[in-house]
């Protein structure tokens, strides 16, 4: 049903503002700026002013209306010039610092913003922008000074709604929202914003549903229909979000800047991070999620350092901050053995993974189980992996780190099965995912798979490694049939005395086994050459006794 | 489901008596190394995570406090890997053989694994006691606890759509102060579809009757190829502006006909002749200028000084003929007749054809 309604609705919207402007220009009497503004048409209404000011028509408030029309139009930069030209001038009303203010606070100068607004009179718009500014400083006493004088009008009610969505009071927000619309039902863009709301508590359907009622009487809303493009992608995937933006593009004019950069952002999202690099940049500090985006797009292309030094100036404010700034500190203290990094990773998963809002989420629970990896507290880091595993199947990352886990606490049964699960060439490559599988397969009794593994490895110091490895743990589960071939190539690299002893051990070993009936007898015609390797005097003694032992059971060696 | 796992852990491991089994594996690996160190270069960035963390494995370390000084945990600390394995290779060869049983009883890792070695499993094999002394070297040796590291792949999020932000309510009221609704009504956003600028003003000084064009900016298009919409609405927006545009009127400076009155028919004698001879064509012996003349006397248009305002009047009565479907219709009937109407080639043709 909502596939059907969507399709219809950009329709009419694309429809209704063609047949208005044909009225306008086919009744061919001067358009007047109201006709604009009530349309939103402020490039209309900025087109006109200019033309009368050029035509010496209007002088009355004419910057004044200039500086209306480029701010809501979302041209902060111009609406700033308009303003700031306005204050140098005689007479001008006291009230237009708190207007330049609002100017400045949008572009992110918000000291200047600040300085600005002091300077008018006092009002309530004066008050809300410094409560916001307050927020924007982490100043709590300025802020809950400004927040005492808000009063209980509905701007003032919807400016602290604001504030409570910004700082993840989602609920807060909503409780505002739904009371005011109880007085004013006509209050229709309350309904937007509480549909922003449960998009952020990942209410996507919720969230669609309070929408519907928005785009019902206003079908080509940007914000309206971009939102739905993002319910789309959250709940059903890229393509069909970008379907839905599509609709929004085919309205649009193309003259329209705020729409286009969501809608080039957004784009790069819903394609997987396609484009990223050409269209994220500029985007910086205009888009909020510009910059979390291509930091996102780096690490998936493995470039930490790139992705470190976008992220490492942000001071971190959502969840969603949070956590990048975790993952990057993370994969750059893995890489560069940094413990600070880790540290740091660590406690910002910590926090966000303990928070009230975010405890119960996905990424909450992924930032938990982070967090106890690398506090090796890998017990706990099953727990919260378990709680998520259904999400992951296919994910070769979770599989990565569940698998080791499972490891590390003893179940090498399970851990086995999952490192097999592993697609990416990059991760089985890796010596970690080798030494764990190694020592899965010997802990499962199949030390023959690990030995395969040191076979195919390059000769290195990974590869010495995992020797010592297959070496030692066969020799602990009583493989030692591969243990002595561990302990024989590990003395012809390094003819330590240690090695020597341990391909001692390992070929009696053998030889207790095939007495035991657990080896077939011809592994002794394989053993007697590894003891020929080593130089030893005692190597005569043992060969002697293993020799009698084959004759004495007419065993060829 | 937790509790569930948690379970499932336990039964997994016979031979434990706590959850805690395997944590106590490590600790003790971490705590009571085995004679030698070559195996276990890899374990110092773990024993350093590990000392610094939780504290149900501290009771377990007090444990083993005796054995190991404290100064191991600082070096595991300190991360100095390969000057410290000298040192323990240092006090190595004393406890060679005799603290291995020791150390096995302390609960070696080994003994706590599922199925790992046990030599009492083989005591019972009937065997010589030269080959009963050779078996004792297998447990003459004891494998190293080899510590592997762990790689916590950091799982990367999805990308962020952007939604905007919610309306703060910080906003330029109407300079009138006239409430304007913005944010409560309807979203305080730009309708989608602007007026484009370039258009508009030029509508605006056509209207007006201001000609100042420099003044008009002609926006340019990227990659005109990848946005052909962008130039259909153009092109749309400056054929409409055109066709809205009020025809040209032409101020005469001498008294001239109404076009109307020019249109009305000719003396019933005059079309007669007409059927008979026809008008002279510009194959005439004379000049352009008098051609003019002729033809506009012929029409009954006034000739002054200048023939161009005669001119002008003269073609637009050919307009206002070719745009009427009176006299198309009338043309298409009757082309042998030769009208005031001056032919066309075509009822469409642009251009201007005296035969």
């Amino acid at each position: 049903m909502l596939g059907i309604l969507s399709r219809v609705k950009p329709a009419v919207g694309g429809e209704a503002p063609s047949s208005d402007k044909k009225k306008k220009n086919k009744g061919k009497k001067t358009p007047r700026l109201e006709d604009y503004l009530a349309q939103r048409d402020y490039l209309g209404a900025i087109t006109l002013l200019e033309f009368q000011r050029s035509a010496g028509e209007r002088q009355e408030d004419a910057d004044l209306w200039l500086g209306y029309c480029a701010f809501h139009l979302g041209d902060y930069k111009r609406a700033m010039e308009v303003y700031k030209s306005l204050i140098l001038k005689p007479g001008c009303p006291v009230e237009v610092w708190v207007y330049l203010a609002c100017t400045l606070f949008f572009l992110g100068m918000y000291k200047e913003a600040e300085e600005a607004a002091l300077k008018g009179s006092a009002s309530q718009l004066q008050n809300r922008l410094l409560f916001h500014l307050a927020h924007k400083f982490n100043d709590e006493k300025k802020l809950m000074g400004f927040h005492q004088n808000l009063e209980d009008v509905t701007e003032d009610q919807l400016s602290l709604a604001s504030i409570h969505y910004m700082r993840s009071h989602y609920q807060e927000a909503i409780d505002i929202y739904k009371r005011i619309l109880l007085q004013n039902r006509d209050f229709l863009a309350l309904n937007v914003y509480v549909a922003l709301c449960y998009y952020k508590l990942d209410y996507y359907d919720v969230s669609q549903e309070v929408l519907a009622v928005y785009l019902q009487s206003v079908p080509d809303s940007t914000i309206a229909l971009n939102l739905k493009a993002c319910n789309h992608f959250r709940l059903y995937n890229g393509k069909a979000a970008e379907a839905e933006l599509k609709n929004l593009i085919d309205i649009s004019s193309s003259s329209f800047e705020f729409a286009k950069e969501l809608i080039r952002h957004n784009l790069v999202v819903f394609r997987g991070g396609e484009g990223a690099l050409q269209v994220l940049p500029p985007l910086i500090d205009v888009i909020s999620e510009a910059r979390l985006n291509l930091v996102i797009y780096y690490l998936r292309q493995d470039d930490v350092q790139e992705a470190y030094s976008l992220i490492k100036d942000l001071e971190p404010t959502t969840p969603q901050e949070y956590i990048l700034k975790g993952v990057v500190n993370a994969a750059l203290g893995q890489e560069v053995g940094s413990r600070d990094h880790l540290k740091i990773a660590q406690q910002f998963f910590q926090l966000v993974g303990g928070s009230a809002s975010e405890c119960d989420t996905i990424p909450g629970r992924q930032c938990m189980a982070s967090c106890f990896f690398l506090l090796r507290q890998f017990e706990d880091v099953l727990i919260y992996l378990n709680s998520v595993k259904s999400y992951f199947y296919n994910d070769d990352t979770f599989n990565f780190n569940y698998a080791q886990a499972k490891a590390a606490v003893g179940s090498y049964r399970e851990a086995e099965e999952v490192f097999l699960l592993i697609q990416s060439e990059k991760i089985k490559n890796d010596y970690v995912y080798l030494s764990w599988l190694a020592r899965c397969y010997i802990m499962n009794k199949k030390a023959q798979l690990a030995w395969e593994l040191y076979l195919k490895m390059e000769t290195s110091a990974e590869s010495f490694s995992l020797l010592q490895l297959i070496a030692n743990d066969c020799y602990k589960m009583g493989q030692f049939y591969y243990s002595a071939k561990a302990f024989d190539a590990l003395e012809r690299l390094d003819p330590s005395p240690e090695y020597w002893e341990g391909k001692r051990g390992a070929c009696v070993g053998v030889f207790q086994l095939i007495l035991a009936g657990r080896e077939p007898r011809e592994s002794l015609r394989e053993i007697l050459p590894l003891l020929r390797n080593t130089g030893n005097p005692q190597v005569e003694y043992i060969v002697r006794t293993l020799k009698k032992w084959a004759k004495d059971n007419r065993v060829s060696v | 489901m937790e509790k569930k796992e948690r379970q499932k852990l336990i039964t997994n491991q016979h031979y434990d008596e706590s959850v805690d089994v395997n944590d106590s594996d490590e600790i003790t690996s971490v705590y009571s190394p085995s004679p030698r160190q070559t195996g276990s270069r890899k374990t110092r960035s773990q024993r350093a995570a590990m000392t610094n963390d939780s504290s149900d494995e501290f009771e377990e370390e007090t444990k083993n406090k005796k054995k190991e000084p404290a100064s191991v945990i600082q070096r595991g600390l300190m991360k100095n890997e390969e000057e410290d394995d000298d040192e323990d290779d240092d006090d190595d060869d004393d406890d060679e053989s005799d603290e291995t049983d020791s150390d096995e009883d302390e609960g070696d890792p080994g003994s706590a694994l599922e199925g790992a070695y046990d030599p009492a499993d083989y005591d019972h094999l009937p065997v010589s006691s030269e080959i009963k002394e050779l078996f004792q070297y297998i447990t003459r040796y004891t494998p190293q606890t080899i510590e592997l590291d762990h790689k916590l792949k950091p799982f990367i999020p999805d990308f962020i759509p952007a939604v905007g932000d919610i309306d703060a309510f910080l906003k330029v009221p109407r300079p009138e102060g006239k409430p304007d609704s913005l944010g409560l009504l309807v979203l305080d956003e730009p309708c989608a579809k602007q007026t484009d600028p370039t258009v508009l003003s030029l509508w605006l000084s056509e209207n007006s009757k201001q000609h100042n064009v420099t003044e008009v900016k002609v926006k340019s298009l990227e990659n005109p190829e990848k946005n052909p919409k962008a130039i259909d609405n153009w092109i749309e927006s400056i054929s409409e502006l055109h066709r809205s545009k009020p025809p040209a009127t032409v101020h005469y400076t001498r008294p001239m006909p109404d076009i109307d009155t020019l249109m009305q028919e000719w003396p019933p004698e005059f079309e007669e002749l007409l059927g008979k001879v026809s008008l002279p064509t510009a194959d005439i012996n004379c000049d352009l200028g008098e051609y003019i003349d002729i033809i506009c006397g012929i029409l009954d248009i006034p000739v002054y000084k200048s023939r161009i305002q005669s001119l002008h009047v003269l073609f637009t009565l050919y307009s206002e003929f070719k745009n009427s479907q009176h006299f198309k219709a009338l043309a298409e009937g009757q082309k042998s007749n030769t009208s005031s109407a001056p032919r066309s080639g075509t009822g469409e043709a642009e251009t201007l054809t005296f035969d």
